[in-house]
């Protein structure tokens, strides 16, 4: 028949905090003491079969022993409770896993970025400082919400300091916050108030062209935008350099600073061959610079 | 936010949302087919459709009203055009569409929101009823499918009106409502 347990453990599988202190009973039943004629003074404690000195040990009575850990950090699992029967044989009358961590910290330096997918797909990304390890299964969440609304939370995958939002609105300010949460405790982010539109980095203009004009020393760009005006506003950069050459030339910001789908380069050199990048942003300068587009060249013509 | 920039911010998400439907409404009467994607599809407006809100009013009645009755003419319409939207939203086949609508759907609650947030910001009691949208009035299924397309088809058209004359609504609000001004007021009032 199955063998009867004589005793038992609690708390059964604690959870608890580095550094604090901790003690266990071992409650013998009444059953085994008369038939095997054993008693809490024979117990003895172990730690992954380490013997626990005994002044750590307390008979509290016939039938529980206590033992006392002033500092869990020497804790391991398992913790047993063994009885010397007969003065000789060791037997092992129960076992608890112990699992010794650290409460999560407060998430910090909350940010989140919206990078455009395509003309209708936005997905919001954010990351924090998780904080200290906490040696615990601990659980993180991505939370936001609009006054009278809250949405799924965003449960990060394999990572603990990142989520994605798939979809986000735009034009509406959004509270969002991190919640950290194992068997020690909880803890929150301080909240980040915003509207997601201002934290986008759009799509860079694609469809760039060049084409040379009448004169020898204009060669004017052309290009589509990606994001639609309903959504925002755009301002760009355009940067060009002559072909082999290695620095840089830009255009003043201030030239390409409100919404556009082209724009004549002035000042060139007649008949050189020149490349061309741009990039965009949100006009009012809210929010992130796309990437640079890829070089498009263009020749002007002989003077 | 001041009102001001809550009226600037609501502005914004009604064109954001005008030209979310501008191509929402095009799939999705593309997905009921024809003839409801024909161009020059101009069925009557049948007794069913009355119950969503009808975008079609007397401007010169509409321009007289004031900013708090227009404000709370606007939130009422949207709240129960949101209610139908939602019904609309749970039956679409494609999962594209089904996206596309749900992220409508939210954009289009964030507007109630937006705009009892502007009604706020101006000292105005928001429309008696529940905060969320009303619960459709036992929004009755069409009796049959060609019924049901029509429903969806004048829940479109109603919709792209009200967002239409609403961006103006709050175009003009933007301008009669110079920020520094309303929060010195509501300062004066030991807000």
């Amino acid at each position: 028949g199955l063998v009867q347990s004589c005793g038992h453990i609690i708390p059964e599988s604690p959870v608890l905090a580095l550094g604090s202190n901790f003690t266990a009973l071992c409650i013998l039943n009444e059953s085994c003491l008369d038939f095997g004629n054993i008693y809490a003074n024979q117990i003895i404690w172990k730690i992954k079969n380490r013997l626990v000195p005994k002044e750590q040990y307390r008979e509290i009575n016939r039938t529980v022993s206590s033992v006392t850990f002033n500092d869990t950090s020497s804790l391991a699992t398992p913790l047993t409770c063994n009885i010397l029967a007969d003065g000789q044989i060791e037997q092992n009358i129960y076992g608890i896993t112990v699992t010794v961590g650290l409460a999560p910290e407060k998430p910090r330096n909350l940010s989140c970025i919206v990078h455009q997918l395509s003309r209708l797909r936005y997905p919001m990304t954010c990351t924090w400082n998780p904080g200290r390890h906490t040696f615990l299964d601990t659980q993180f969440r991505l939370r936001y919400s609009w006054p009278q609304e809250t949405f799924p939370d965003c449960i990060p995958k394999d990572v603990n300091n990142s989520c994605t939002i798939p979809d986000v609105q735009f034009f509406v300010n959004t509270e969002i916050w991190v919640e950290a949460a194992n068997a020690l405790g909880k803890a929150e982010s301080d909240p980040l108030v915003l509207d997601p539109v201002d934290i986008v980095k759009p799509l860079p203009p694609h469809n760039l062209s060049v084409s040379s004009g009448i004169l020898p020393t204009v060669l004017k760009l052309s290009w589509e935008n990606r994001i639609s005006d309903a959504v925002m506003k755009l301002k760009f950069n355009i940067r060009y350099r002559i072909i082999g050459d290695r620095n840089w030339m830009e255009i003043p910001s201030e030239d390409t600073a409100s919404p556009r789908t082209s724009f004549s380069v002035q000042g060139l050199r007649p008949y050189t061959e020149y490349v061309f990048s741009i990039r965009c942003m949100k006009e009012d300068g809210v929010g992130y610079w796309s990437d640079w587009t890829e070089v498009k060249a263009g020749i002007t013509t002989e003077d | 936010l001041g009102a001001g920039q809550s009226i600037q911010q609501t502005y914004d998400l009604t064109r954001y949302l005008e030209h979310q439907l501008r191509t929402l409404a095009g799939t999705y009467l593309n997905y009921l087919g024809p003839p409801f994607n024909e161009p020059d599809f101009n069925p009557p407006r049948l007794a069913r459709a009355e119950r969503v809100p009808s975008a079609t009013v007397d401007l010169d009645l509409w321009r007289g009203l004031t900013d708090n009755a227009r404000l709370a003419a606007n939130y009422r319409a949207y709240s129960r055009l949101l209610c139908y939207l939602r019904v609309l939203d749970g039956q679409v086949g494609t999962a594209e569409l089904r996206h596309r609508l749900a992220h409508f759907c939210a954009s289009l609650q964030g507007l109630v929101l937006s705009i009892g947030g502007v009604m706020s910001s101006l000292g105005y009691p928001l429309p008696a009823g529940p905060a969320g949208p009303p619960a459709p009035p036992g929004v009755p299924t069409a009796p049959n499918d060609f019924l049901k397309k029509m429903d969806d088809f004048w829940l479109l058209k109603e919709l792209q009106t009200w967002l239409w004359r609403s961006a103006k609504d709050f175009n003009r609000l933007k301008k009669k409502v110079p920020p520094a001004v309303v929060t010195l007021r509501l300062e004066a009032r030991g807000f």
